[in-house]
């Protein structure tokens, strides 16, 4: 190879011409494909401009929603019955979530004390969900576990590290049935619920006052304009409309009375209302056994709630305004005013009661076999004697009873402020005709004179009739939101005062009533013999089981559930009542050796220790 | 005899007139380099969030690239003429050796550790392949032989598919054209072209039912990337994102929302197209293009003054292959073209191509400026 080779490699002119042409069509071809690609821009950047314009502002520009802070629920004392504290929980949102199963596998590897079940649980949730929710692994982490996720973050993209406001119930199982709990929101909430002001929210309330007054504890929710990056994590806040807490309220329960009373009751099925007489403010409500709410928060697991659902002495029931029981001998003071105020006996007119009262062949029995002897109406208060009933009743009537007792509040709801409450059975004729379409018979008004029978009340409305009573005739509504001005129907010609035609009946009767608390023959006197220094006025109330018509109720132990209910009711101090209460034990026997004593101790613990100015 | 092919100062080359030609420089080529250079400067700041560690690399890179093309333009073109062959066949060598002994990076085996440095012989083939092809048209008659042909396009496939299986199919192409080209500009005559275009289009049904699904799934994504937006096609439609939102104007320098926010992958690599389009919007697009034409243009002129079969294949091959490299990944981020991953030449942060594409300027500088005089 020489340098004269090299020279020979020079184009002859025809290999120039040819080669010319063809650099001549290679610009021509750049220039197509270049003006092709100007041609691509142009329907990118000018006529699809608006178009990706806002796919980039959607893809870094989120809304966010900022839930309000609950409200706190304080008792009448300012004692806290509800509040928040910081929680630490992992929010998932599946469109940036890269590997589902490897990323829950990663959080199992990182946090073994999260149950196995709880995470397949929500990676099938999940899965359901819609790619672009959020949604919140149902398990609180603890500072350091969230300080564990904080430092490994970056392995998880689609999961967040959320601090949360979450609900805590500092005095755990006292006062739930008042109280109630909050709980998730489910599908079923959601149609009930303004979706708009719960978005970013993840619990309401669920029972008692938690959901009666969800309005006024939730708030609204604030919005927040937030820049993300193709992570979902936010890199700045553009803009914040700051969230509306929810009010905290107070209630007119007193915790310590509401302890007192559930400590004493132990674990009996039994359910206490106290009321103060004066404005109807629910000092107490007591449905045993009690349960713990701060279960329900996070969303009750399946083991807990079968343990709840299936125990026998059923927590979840909340006796107090649902549990439906014979009142027995406690409708006798109510009767006995109606029968004085319409003029069906006197204070002077006596009876004698030979143990039993007969009509129509049948023996009616009274609760003592020997009989109390010569009778007035003052007697068969103190001690509860029968026979008078059964007889006044013929002469009165089913209807009468119905009249003497309904105003009061018998038959039907007191429309105390939490939901659920029952009726109850005040019967009648035509109650009778409306429901077992059959026609009343007199053997049933004698058995229904004594509280028996067709006859169901509430706890709720014992305490609000004693209340009543204790007034002398005054009508209060029960509420347990303080401050609350509700009545009953909130219709205008709802009566405000029974009528009275003479006030010493009233006297008569509470006089009645004291004497069963205070006097040696009284149903209630060892009971109520430590009493000093004012008079309590109650009656005792024995309500025989004759069948288990409350079909809530399975019995396990039946016999011991064929036991009588012990009943009793009582306000004091008599001529100037603070406290109104109602007492129901199921099963427990008689009303004076088992309810009264329950009743007494917590009347006597409230005016000693806790009504002070 | 030896020193004669190696010495710069050939008596017969003609003398040079201005300073840049005496360097053997090209300036208005020059010129056109350092402005995209500049532009890629600016799009890596930016694309990068501000950083200004990879602007730096990026900028020494620049500044090794233009002391290689340099260093290039000095060889006269009959030593690079003489040294073709023994550096194609070295390269081909290195090639099989990489898919023997190569290191595995971003999971291709691109890399061949020569204990010094880690090198990459298809880079180096970028610029072998279109010469050796050349070099096969240098001493022939024209027309050239139809066996001359027929060898060089057995050479550009045996190379293209030694890259293609590391796997790098962007590199691939892109060597195949830059010596397809050669055959094209040695007056491969047009009916071959025509038939050759027209039995692709026929095998191209064929060609698909031999495809892995993997394959047949990526072309399925070029075709409606929608279909698959959080995989296949997230790049390609975060990319339109990118270049669409920028609209006529853009969101300015440093605007890229796309970019700074992650949403826009290898943002200053392959996708540092999008990133420029959305901060300088279409006029800055047309403005890229109009720099890139103009070097192409000032490279054609430059094949066109050639004097010598080698050396003028060798220039329009080197022009034709920026050429490809711009369409292609223009093509590519913009949704017309599936991804291949080439980057933008000149503009794109990444060392290696770069360099290599620098020196394929440097040769053609340097053929540009050893002229020799014309007896005629």
């Amino acid at each position: 190879m020489s340098f004269l080779q090299f020279d020979e490699t020079r184009a002859s002119a025809k290999q120039q011409q040819s080669f010319k042409y063809r650099l001549v069509f290679v610009v021509l071809f750049i220039f197509i494909v270049f003006a092709l690609l100007i041609v691509r821009m142009t329907y990118l950047q000018w006529f699809n401009h608006e178009k990706f314009l806002n796919q980039a502002e959607g893809n870094r520009v989120t809304v966010q929603t900022l839930p309000p802070q609950r409200g706190q629920i304080f008792d009448r004392n300012q004692v806290l019955l509800a509040k928040n504290t910081s929680s630490y929980s992992l929010s998932f949102r599946r469109e940036n979530i890269l590997d589902s199963t490897h990323t829950f596998e990663q959080i199992q590897y990182l946090f073994p004390e999260i149950p196995t079940s709880l995470l397949e649980d929500f990676a099938h949730r999940l899965a359901r969900t819609p790619r672009h929710r959020d949604t919140v692994l149902p398990f609180s982490l603890s500072e350091q576990q969230a300080a564990r996720f904080a430092a490994n973050r970056y392995r998880f993209p689609g999961v967040t590290l959320e601090a949360r406001l979450k609900r805590v119930y500092p005095h755990q199982d006292s006062g739930v049935h008042a109280l109630g709990y909050v709980g998730r929101i489910s599908q079923t909430d959601l149609q009930r619920l303004d979706t708009a002001r719960y978005r970013g929210t993840d619990i309401t309330g669920r029972a008692g006052i938690e959901r009666a007054y969800e309005d006024l504890l939730h708030g609204f929710p604030g919005l927040q304009t937030v820049e993300t990056n193709a992570q979902g994590r936010v890199i700045r806040v553009l803009n914040t409309i700051a969230p509306v807490a929810g009010q905290d309220i107070n209630l007119t329960l007193d915790a310590r009375l509401q302890k007192f009373i559930e400590n004493s009751l132990g674990n009996r099925r039994a359910a206490v209302v106290a009321l103060s007489p004066l404005n109807g403010e629910v000092l107490a409500l007591v449905s045993t056994p009690t349960y713990d709410p701060n279960l329900f928060v996070d969303g009750i697991n399946h083991t807990d709630y079968n343990a709840l659902l299936h125990n026998p002495n059923k927590p979840l029931i909340n006796r107090a305004i649902r549990g439906q029981y014979p009142p027995g001998s406690t409708t006798k003071p109510f009767i006995a005013l109606g029968a004085l105020e319409q003029g069906f006996t006197s204070t002077t007119e006596r009876l004698f009661d030979p143990g039993y009262f007969e009509f129509q062949g049948h023996r009616y029995r009274n609760w003592r076999r020997e009989g109390h002897g010569w009778t007035d109406l003052k007697r068969s208060i103190v001690e509860s004697v029968d026979t008078y009933y059964y007889k006044m009743s013929l002469d009165i009537g089913i209807d009468g009873l119905h009249s003497m007792l309904s105003p009061f509040g018998f038959g039907e709801r007191t429309g105390i402020d939490i939901p659920g409450e029952l009726t109850g059975i005040l019967p009648s004729q035509e109650w009778k005709r409306r429901t077992h379409n059959e026609a009343w018979y007199r053997g049933e008004t004698i058995i229904s004179s004594i509280g028996q029978g067709y006859n169901l009340a509430t706890p709720i409305q014992l305490a609000t009739a004693t209340a009543i009573l204790a007034n002398r005739g005054r009508i209060v509504q029960p509420h347990l939101l303080k401050g609350a001005v509700t009545h009953r129907d909130n219709t205008d010609d709802t009566p405000q005062q029974i009528p009275i035609n003479n006030r010493n009946n009233w006297e008569y009767v509470i006089q009645g009533m004291v004497d069963t608390v205070h006097t040696p023959r009284g149903t209630a006197w060892s009971a109520g013999r430590h009493i000093r220094g004012y008079q309590i006025a109650g009656k005792t109330g024995t309500a025989q089981v004759f069948s288990l018509n409350d079909g809530e109720y399975n019995a396990d132990d039946l016999d011991q559930r064929l036991h009588s209910h012990s009943l009793f009711i009582a306000f004091a101090p008599a001529s100037n009542p603070k406290i109104a209460i109602a007492v129901i034990a199921e099963n427990a026997g008689g009303g004076g050796r088992v309810a009264a004593p329950i009743a007494i101790d917590a009347i006597n613990y409230y005016l000693k220790e806790l009504d002070k100015p | 005899m030896m020193d004669k092919w190696l010495s710069p100062a050939d008596q017969t080359y003609v003398k040079p007139t201005s300073w840049l030609a005496r360097l053997h420089l090209d300036g208005w080529l020059l010129l056109g380099l350092l402005l995209l250079l500049g532009t890629g400067l600016i799009a890596i700041y930016s694309a990068s969030g501000g950083d200004i560690n990879v602007t730096k690399n990026h900028a020494i890179r620049i500044l090794l690239a233009l002391g290689l093309l340099a260093v290039f333009a000095q060889i006269p073109p009959k030593t690079l003429l003489f040294f073709t062959p023994w550096v194609f066949i070295a390269g081909l060598v290195m090639l099989v050796a990489v898919i023997i002994f190569g290191d595995t990076g971003k999971g291709a085996q691109r890399w061949l550790d020569l204990g010094i440095i880690r090198f990459q012989p298809s880079e180096l083939m970028k610029l072998a392949l279109p010469m050796m092809v050349a070099w096969l048209f240098a001493y022939s008659a024209y027309p050239a032989h139809p066996a001359r042909f027929v060898l060089g396009f057995f050479i550009v496939v045996l190379t293209a598919g030694l890259i293609v299986v590391q796997p790098d199919l962007g590199t691939s192409i892109l060597i195949a054209m830059s010596g397809l080209f050669v055959l094209f500009f040695a007056g491969l005559p047009w009916k071959f072209i025509v038939g050759a275009l027209a039995s692709l289009a026929i095998s191209l049904p064929i060609v698909w039912n031999f495809m892995h699904g993997y394959q047949k799934q990526r072309v399925l994504t070029f075709l409606d990337p929608e279909t698959d937006p959080l995989g296949a096609g997230y790049h390609i439609i975060q990319s339109k994102i990118a270049i669409g939102s920028g609209g006529i104007e853009g969101k300015g320098f440093m605007g890229s929302t796309q970019a700074h926010l992650d949403f826009l992958p290898e943002s200053t690599t392959d996708f540092i197209f999008s990133v420029f389009a959305e901060e300088f919007g279409l006029i800055g697009v047309v403005v890229l293009l109009a720099l890139y034409s103009f070097v192409l243009l000032r490279g054609l002129y430059m094949a066109y003054r050639a004097q010598d079969v080698f050396s003028r294949l060798v220039v329009a091959s080197f022009t034709m292959t920026l050429f490809v490299y711009v369409s292609v990944n223009i093509g590519m981020v913009s949704g017309l073209l599936p991804v291949v991953g080439l980057p933008l030449p000149l503009v794109s942060y990444g060392g290696t191509s770069m360099v290599t594409l620098m020196i394929s300027f440097g040769i053609m500088m340097s053929i540009h400026t050893h002229k020799k005089m014309l007896s005629h």
